[in-house]
């Protein structure tokens, strides 16, 4: 059995209970933290926290190499774990097919994830989201500034009044952690879209304190948000209790709210 | 140094009179007496003493060059020369003639008008003479003739007036033939041979400092009658004092060579592709000293003291110190730190150097041999692109640690220097690669790292550079990406010869505009959809996007190509690069987001396709081959055909030229390694021989396996070829 466990949004205990159980239950369990990381706590940290041992898996050990996984899937019971929920926002379905392939059942423990905090903590509805994008380092798309599918993509949800979810990129490999902060992605986005277009920076979901900040994207260009992860909220059409929330909850400047209001 | 000095300013007050200007080149096969006939013209112009024999040679500056006795840089010299009561300024440069510079000819032909072409009386036309003339002529530089050495055949080989005229017909002759042949398809170039008649051809010897031409004969009434009783009574000085060789060049050089003016209006649109109604073209054809600047640097060189020197030719404006100039294909500007001439090896620095003159320049920190520098954004001129590419490659290491970074500035130095040079600079090893045009060429680069620099290095054997070339069509092969989310769908097949040859001579780039390269590529053979979907030209494969409307493909295509030259730059057989593959891309499915459709996705996927798909078109190895021409008395020839079938070589033709024996034929350069100690010896040293680079060839199918093994241990790579590889 692959059981595949979400670890939540921020730290050893944003995991659910039922994830813990499949964790504590495993005969082995792998992690990667190459599409996500939980912030506020270590690998170490769940190992201690859960009292199990974490093997902590590469990209290239995932996607070149997942033979481990599948075997120890195949002999007993595996759990692989990535922050946030195992699916979203990843490609790891593809594990789940090769696993379904050789034959092993496969099993999916939800964690809360960037795209449900990103509708709860901003107000903004989350009938009303669109088509979600991820905003890029330059070196990560081998070009400069904002790649055109990323700016089609908040367009075309403009276009139909919907909000965009933009996720920032992130670089975790033995030799740095860069994390794209929100001030990062609204001057890119100030100097190749719309400098003036409201936006919504989320940092920390999941933690004690999160925060969360609209303003139009010059002014957010200029801010420090504190530590990771960061993720930025491009509003579309507002309805009324949207716009209420967002002027309230994330301190957007009332004239930019009225500029979106239906 | 006052008559240096006189000279200098002679020179300062002609170069604004364009008119009165001759850029020339001296060209020819090696030891066919370039270098001793340039040294005589700078004598004759008073630059340097004259002194019975020329035994010091002025122009070779370099230790090595007087060592060996050949000229391995191009070397520039300005001089003044009074032709009917108006004087000429002069700027010439001496070229080496051995193949493997020829780099420096091709460049320094960008920079002249007129290329005086030596030829060996005894020898006649040899195959470097041939490739200078192609050389010349397509860079629209008109050639004369002069034909050196003529006292051995009077005085070595006791010919009589008959012989001796009948020799030297047939070598002025063969000479038209090539130009003939060279210049048929030219539509701007009209009967550019040379004659007796015209005074376009010059005869005499160097080495005994006399000459004569029909002009020079009719002035000074002495006829080849008279000439051959002194040259044979020994009375040489006497032939020097009446009939001295400088003044019968010199003379050739202001009479049929063109000045500036003529020669730009002509030259510009062959080696220039910007807007032919600009005024930045206006400029260059009227040769404007005051237009904006348009400098073309064509040879960088290093000064102990002036540190880095740009010498190029100033095609349009005036060249000042202080200026601030634009260098092709870099960013920002450049300062003039200062400009002046070459004064036979030396630099004279001049307050400054208008258009139509050869200048040497410092503080063009950006320009390598080739760079357009100007005063304003342009169009750059047409890449000097030399045909031949590098095919023997030595590894350099520095022996002592504390010299690896100078050494990796040094290699870059010489890069810049000598584009026909390739570095591979290897930052983990320390172990760096130096590819160039042949053992001597090599030699002679690592030579200098270590005598000029103080380098001591170790270097490698020397290696053979090998390529990689599709064979047959590929099936279509998918290449998934390591997420398996992005698949990509790709074909190879060969290029038709034509069209590689087009791009490896640079007739067709991504550098020029889009319609030109189509015409260019339907010209060799291309057909006309392909043409218009080339999406990237790398090494010399194509690559051809035949994909239509694939969302997000557009931002991906900056890593598929970086795939893509991943894979042709290491082959799949042993890391060798490919050549002359055509590479389409059919189809690809990409992820949504940019983040899961990266480099880390993207590249390894094409890479693998491209390589499959070459494996699938039945991809092997081709190794560089040399055209040999030996000369040899008779009784040697069947020693001297075997040292060329001995080395998997084919001879191709055997003829009497002379009292030589004629042996023509070709051969793997891998195998001619250490030839030149072999023949000597299997010839009693009687052998006389030139080889020269002659493109790549495919390898006999039973020695790829090994040879492909042999590379890849060498490389420390697996000593298994990919399974699929089944066809040897």
């Amino acid at each position: 059995m692959l059981t595949f466990v979400g670890l939540g949004l921020y730290d050893e205990r944003s995991i659910t209970l039922q994830g813990r159980d499949a964790l504590q239950e495993a005969d082995r369990v792998f992690a990667e933290r190459y599409t996500s990381k939980l912030v506020g706590a270590s690998f170490e940290d769940v190992e201690a926290a859960h009292g199990v041992g974490i093997e902590l898996r590469t990209r290239e050990g995932v996607e070149q190499d997942p033979e481990p996984i599948l075997a120890a899937a195949e002999r007993g019971d595996a759990v692989f774990c990535t922050a946030g929920d195992p699916m979203i926002s990843t490609t790891h379905v593809d594990l789940r097919l090769r696993a379904h392939e050789r034959g092993i059942d496969t099993r999916i423990v939800h964690g809360t994830t960037a795209a449900a905090a990103a509708s709860s903590l901003t107000g903004l509805q989350n009938y009303r989201f669109g088509k979600a994008t991820t905003l890029p380092f330059e070196s990560s798309h081998g070009g400069d500034g904002v790649p055109g599918s990323v700016i089609e993509t908040i367009e075309a949800n403009r276009e139909r009044g919907l909000h965009t979810l933009v996720f920032l990129d992130i670089k975790v490999d033995d030799d740095r952690e860069d994390y794209m902060t929100g001030g990062e992605a609204a001057s890119l986005l100030a100097a190749d879209w719309e400098a003036t277009a409201p936006a919504v920076v989320v940092a920390r979901a999941g933690s004690p304190e999160p925060l969360v900040r609209g303003d139009r994207l010059t002014e957010l260009a200029g801010e420090d948000f504190g530590d990771p992860l960061h993720l930025l909220v491009i509003p579309g059409e507002l309805h009324y209790v949207e716009r209420d929330a967002l002027v309230e909850l994330a301190g957007l400047p009332a004239d930019a709210g009225e500029d979106l209001l239906v | 140094m006052g008559r240096r000095k006189k000279i200098v300013q002679e020179c300062e007050t002609l170069m604004d009179k364009p008119e009165n200007i001759r850029n020339i080149a001296i060209a020819a096969h090696v030891d066919h007496g370039k270098t001793t006939l340039t040294d005589n013209l700078l004598a004759g112009a008073g630059m340097i003493a004259d002194e019975g024999e020329a035994t010091k040679l002025m122009m070779d500056t370099e230790e090595d060059e007087q060592e060996r006795g050949i000229t391995i840089d191009a070397a520039n010299v300005s001089m003044t020369h009074e032709y009917e009561g108006t004087n000429h300024l002069i700027n010439l440069i001496d070229t080496p003639g051995h193949v493997d510079f020829g780099g420096d000819v091709t460049r320094a032909m960008r920079a002249v008008d007129g290329a005086l072409v030596v030829v060996d009386a005894v020898e006649g036309a040899m195959p470097q003479t041939e490739t200078v003339l192609r050389q010349a002529l397509r860079e629209g530089v008109k050639p004369t003739l002069f034909i050196n050495k003529v006292d051995r055949l009077i005085s070595e080989l006791q010919e009589g007036p008959e012989e001796m005229q009948e020799r030297l017909l047939s070598v002025i002759h063969d000479v038209n033939e090539l130009i003939r042949g060279m210049t048929k398809e030219m539509d701007d170039i009209e009967d550019w041979t040379v004659s007796v008649e015209e005074g376009t051809v010059g005869f005499g010897s160097a080495l005994y400092k006399w000459g004569v031409s029909m002009p020079s004969m009719q002035r000074t009434g002495m006829d080849f009658g008279e000439i051959m009783e002194l040259e044979r009574a020994d009375k040489r000085q006497e032939l020097h004092e009446r009939t001295p060789l400088s003044d019968v060049v010199l003379d050739m050089v202001c009479e049929h060579f063109p000045n500036p003016v003529d020669a730009q209006p002509r030259r510009v649109p062959r080696i220039w592709r910007g807007d032919a109604d600009s005024e930045l073209a206006e400029d260059m054809a009227l040769v404007n000293e005051d237009g904006e600047v348009v400098f073309m640097v064509t040879d960088i060189s290093m000064d102990p003291h002036a540190g880095e020197i740009a010498t190029g030719r100033v095609f349009s404006g005036t060249l000042e110190k202080g200026q601030e100039l634009y260098v092709s294909g870099t960013a920002g500007k450049n300062r003039l730190q200062s400009v002046g001439l070459f004064m036979g090896g030396e630099r004279e620095e001049v307050e400054r150097v208008p258009a139509g003159n050869i200048a040497a320049v410092t503080g063009l920190k950006d320009a390598i041999a080739g760079s357009t520098v100007s005063s304003v954004e342009m169009t750059p001129f047409e890449s000097i692109e030399h045909i031949s590419e590098p095919v023997i490659t030595k590894s350099v290491e520095a022996q002592s640690m504390d010299d690896l970074p100078k050494l990796i500035e040094t290699l870059q130095q010489v890069a810049k220097e000598d584009p026909t040079i390739n570095i591979e600079i290897n930052e983990d090893t320390g172990e760096h690669l130096i590819s160039g045009q042949g053992e001597l060429h090599l030699e002679v680069v690592t030579q200098r790292i270590e005598r000029n620099q103080g380098i001591p290095v170790n270097t490698g054997e020397p290696i053979v550079v090998y390529r990689e070339a599709p064979q047959t069509a590929s099936r279509e092969v998918e290449g998934i990406s390591p997420n398996r989310h992005n698949r990509f769908y790709i074909t190879v097949e060969p290029l038709d010869d034509d069209i590689v040859e087009t791009i490896k001579r640079g007739e067709a780039s991504m550098d020029m505009p889009e319609l030109e390269r189509r015409e260019a590529l339907q010209e060799a053979g291309l057909d006309k959809d392909t043409s218009q979907e080339v999406e990237h030209i790398h090494g010399s494969n194509i690559f051809i996007d035949d994909t239509k409307g694939i969302q997000h493909l557009n931002e991906t295509m900056e890593l598929v190509i970086e795939g893509l030259e991943e894979a042709l730059n290491d082959g799949p057989l042993a890391n060798e690069p490919v050549q002359g593959s055509l590479i389409r891309l059919h189809d690809a499915r990409l992820h949504e987001d940019a983040i899961h459709r990266g480099p880390a996705q993207v590249i390894p996927a094409v890479r693998h396709a491209v390589h499959n798909a070459l494996i699938d078109a039945e991809i092997r190895l081709l190794e560089p081959i040399q055209d040999v021409r030996i000369d040899v008395p008779n009784d040697h020839m069947g020693a001297a055909s075997g040292e060329i079938q001995g080395r998997r070589g084919r001879v191709d033709d055997m003829y009497q030229e002379g009292d030589l024996m004629v042996v023509e034929g070709i051969a793997p350069v891998d195998e001619m390694i250490g030839f030149s100690s072999d023949i000597r010896s299997a010839t009693e040293g009687r052998a006389s021989w030139n080889t020269e680079n002659a493109g790549f060839r495919v390898m006999a199918d039973n020695l790829q396996p090994e040879k492909i093994m042999e590379i890849r241990e060498r490389k420390g790579m697996k000593t298994e070829l990919p399974e699929a590889v089944d066809y040897f």
